[in-house]
Parts: C-alpha cells; structure tokens; sequence
C-alpha cells in the first residue's frame, strides 16, 4: 500500500502556527511558563556549566593584588560578613525590644526553625537580571512567596514553582513589590527611620515611593525586608539608599533609590527560606 | 531541510544565548547579540517557503522559553520570518551588508512586537526597551553575517537561492 502524501499550502500552515502563538499568547502564564521549567530541568547541566563559564569570564582580573579566586572568596566573605552584621544587630535590636516587652515569654530565635534550601541557578530567562530559574522546586519545600538570601542578604522571592524548578523574581525586577522598612545604624544600634514598599525598577535596583521629605533619610541607611507571617520571622536586610534625592513630580516626598547589597550579576546559587518545613 | 540537524541547533543556540553569550555583552546595560534572531534572518533568506515559515515559528517557541513570557516572540519571530521569506523571493540577499540591514531591521520590528505584545500581556514588564530594540537589533546586525558561514557548514546549505518549490 502506498502512503498518501498531503500537501499543505504554505499560508494555511502559517494559519495554523498563528493560531498555536495566540493560544501561547492567551493561555495562562502559570501554565506556559512549564516549557520554561522544562527546559531549564532537561538541559539543566549545559546550562549550569555554560553559566559557570559566563561567570569566571565576565570576573575582574587583579593580577596585582590577588589571585581572582582568592578576591572571589575574600570578597564574598566580607559581603556575607557585612550582611549577616546589620541582620545580627537588627535582630538583636528586636529581640531586646521584645525582652523588654515580653519578659518572661517564651521566646524564639530569628528563623530557629526554618529550613533553608540552596539551589544552583539554572538560567537568567531573558537574560534580563530580573529573573532566575533555580534546580530546586515543590519537592523541596517551595512555595509561592517564599523569600530567597544570597551572601545572607534578601534578593527576591519566588514567583512560580513547578516540581523541580522554581522561578525567583529579584526585588529589582519592575513587577516586583516588597514591604521594608530603612534604619540606621549607630554604633551597633538600629534606629529605625521609616517604613515603605519597595518597587523594583528593572535597571539593577529598587525604589521606594511615597515617603514624606519630614524623614531622615540618607544615603547609605540599611533596607530591611520587613517579616511577613509564614515566610519571615525576622528582618533581613535587602540593599543600601543609594541616591536619596527631592521627587521632581511631587516636591515634598523624596526620591529614593536602593541598590541590592549582594552582587546579583554574579550569582551562582541561591538559598530558600522554608519557614514551617513540613 | 535536515530537520535533526536543525532541532540540534535550535537548542544548542537557545542554551548559549541564556549563558555564554553574556560573555560578550557590551556597556553597562549589558547588552547582548540575539543569536536566535540572527537564526531566524538566515533561514527565512535560505530556505523555501513552508521551510521558512516552520523554521520561524520554532526559533520564535524557542527564543519565548528564554524569554520572559511566552507566546510574544513565537507571533513575532513566525510573522516576520514568513515576511522575509517572501520578501526574499523578490528581492536577494546575498551580500553580508545587506544581510547586516536585514538583521537589524527584522531584529527591530520583532522587538517592537514582542514588546506591545509582552506589555499586553505579562505580569513581568519589559525592562531597558530601548536596548532591546535598538542595540540588540544592531549588534547581532554587525555579527549576524558572520555566524551565517558556521550555520552553513552545519546545515550542508548550498549558497545559492532556491527559487523552484517555493510557496
């Protein structure tokens, strides 16, 4: 028996691939982002290699002064230290104020019984900076939500999961939205200047509308990721005031500007803060 | 069309936009060659008509996989790419300047649409637009060309236009 051969003309299959675009288009994206999770899990070891790569080669090179590697690991180290500092005495702080308030209260320690879950970063889609897809997913505890540190600082949350992969929006990202509070920090103490959200702006950093010029604000003051119930038990801090300028649109509220502590280009790997693992 | 050959490279490109070609971004904004745009330009001009429009649409599925939302760059690339195609069958494309202007233009009408389509859609809003449509487009304009050879040579393409079976 001989096969049939159908011929289908070239503007009818354009029709068609047209139709399945607009059906990708329209379909909902907490579906269609599974080709994206897909992808990332098959091919996850070219990519992870390939990324690795792209990093040791985009690394300053300091003949001079040091190995890369051992600036690498210096300057990662100092970072960690500076972040887990300014969360050591906020905590602190908190806890002092809650001895006080609460004496005599039970009373437990900053993520005590959170479960913290690294994953290795397995593309940048749109190499955008903006968001990450991670080797890590439902399997591991993951849900919508969840906070993700980096050199102990907050970097962003994630906003989809699937299995085993997960998508992480860094705060910098423009749709992404974090409730934080900025302070100060005076010879080891936190003073706490004001609260806000803050709004990423797609260019590598954050802002933070809408709070009025009356406050002390400056450059260089901490941003802490203020707790929220079920994801975090206790500040961590997310960036630095960068530029603290007049709002040219609205005089009397100030223009602020937060770049991220850790070095988001060069990340690697990420951690998850489980809260109540189950 | 070797269509095994083409899916291997579909995917060994989409796997080296994501990563290594960050190694050869630019300024500030980082700005890097679309090597899946540069992909697009060179079947729509070698293949024939039906090839062309297949090739497009997939090289389109595979750029929104990378890309922050799916759906835009699958309609943009598909359109685009069937309009080179036919585009090509009137006016040639031989000479790498020509092919240059080729890419940076369809690099810029593709951006334009996945980026009205994008802002319609997503969630997620296009960051840094301006280097997406403009220095995006004119860097691979300026390295397109040159990785049409290496395609070649994989994709046992014959330079030379193949008017006859074509749409």
């Amino acid at each position: 028996m001989t096969r049939k051969r159908t011929r289908i003309s070239g503007r009818m299959l354009f029709t068609w691939f047209v139709l399945a675009g607009l059906i990708l288009f329209f379909a909902p994206q907490a579906l269609t982002n599974k080709f994206q999770f897909a992808f990332a899990h098959i091919f996850r070891w070219p990519l992870s290699i390939s990324r690795s790569i792209s990093l040791a080669a985009r690394a300053p090179s300091l003949r001079d002064i040091a190995t890369r590697k051992e600036y690498e690991k210096l300057r990662t180290a100092h970072n960690q230290l500076q972040n887990h500092l300014a969360n050591v005495i906020e905590q602190r702080a908190r806890e002092h104020r809650k001895v006080e308030e609460l004496s005599g209260l039970r009373n437990r320690l900053p993520l005590e019984g959170a479960k913290l879950v690294q994953g290795g970063i397995s593309m940048a889609p749109d190499g955008s900076k903006s968001e990450l897809i991670i080797d890590c997913g439902q399997v591991d505890g993951l849900v919508k939500g969840q906070f993700v540190i980096d050199d102990n600082s907050i970097i962003g949350a994630i906003s989809d999961v699937s299995l085993y992969t997960a998508k992480v929006r860094l705060f910098t990202d423009l749709a992404s939205k974090i409730a934080v509070k900025i302070a100060r920090s005076n010879n080891g103490n936190m003073t706490y200047i004001a609260n806000g959200v803050m709004y990423g702006d797609g260019k590598n950093s954050a802002k933070i509308p809408l709070l009025s010029k009356k406050l002390k604000i400056k450059t260089g003051d901490i941003v802490f990721v203020r707790e929220k119930s079920g994801l975090l038990d206790a500040p961590i801090i997310a960036g630095k005031v960068a530029e603290c300028s007049t709002d040219s649109k609205q005089p009397l509220l100030w223009d602020i500007t937060v770049k991220p502590v850790s070095d988001m280009e060069r990340l690697n790997n990420v951690t998850v803060i489980v809260m109540n693992p189950k | 069309m070797r269509w095994f050959r083409f899916a291997v490279l579909v995917l060994f490109v989409t796997v080296l936009q994501t990563s290594l070609a960050d190694i050869i971004t630019i300024t500030k904004a980082s700005i890097k060659p679309d090597l899946l745009l540069i992909l697009l330009v060179f079947f729509a001009t070698y293949c024939r008509g039906t090839e062309a429009i297949i090739t497009s649409f997939v090289i389109g599925f595979a750029a929104d996989i990378v890309g922050s939302a799916m759906g835009p760059q699958t309609l943009s690339f598909g359109i685009f790419g069937t309009l080179l195609a036919d585009l090509n069958r009137v006016i040639a494309i031989k000479r790498m300047p020509y092919q240059s202007v080729v890419v940076f233009i369809t690099g810029f009408l593709t951006a334009a649409l996945a980026y009205f389509l994008t802002f319609l859609k997503a969630e997620t809003a296009v960051s840094n637009a301006y280097a997406k449509l403009f220095w995006t487009p004119l860097y691979s304009a300026v390295i397109g060309p040159f990785l049409f050879l290496p395609v070649e040579w994989w994709m046992r393409i014959k330079k030379r236009r193949n008017y006859a079976n074509s749409m």
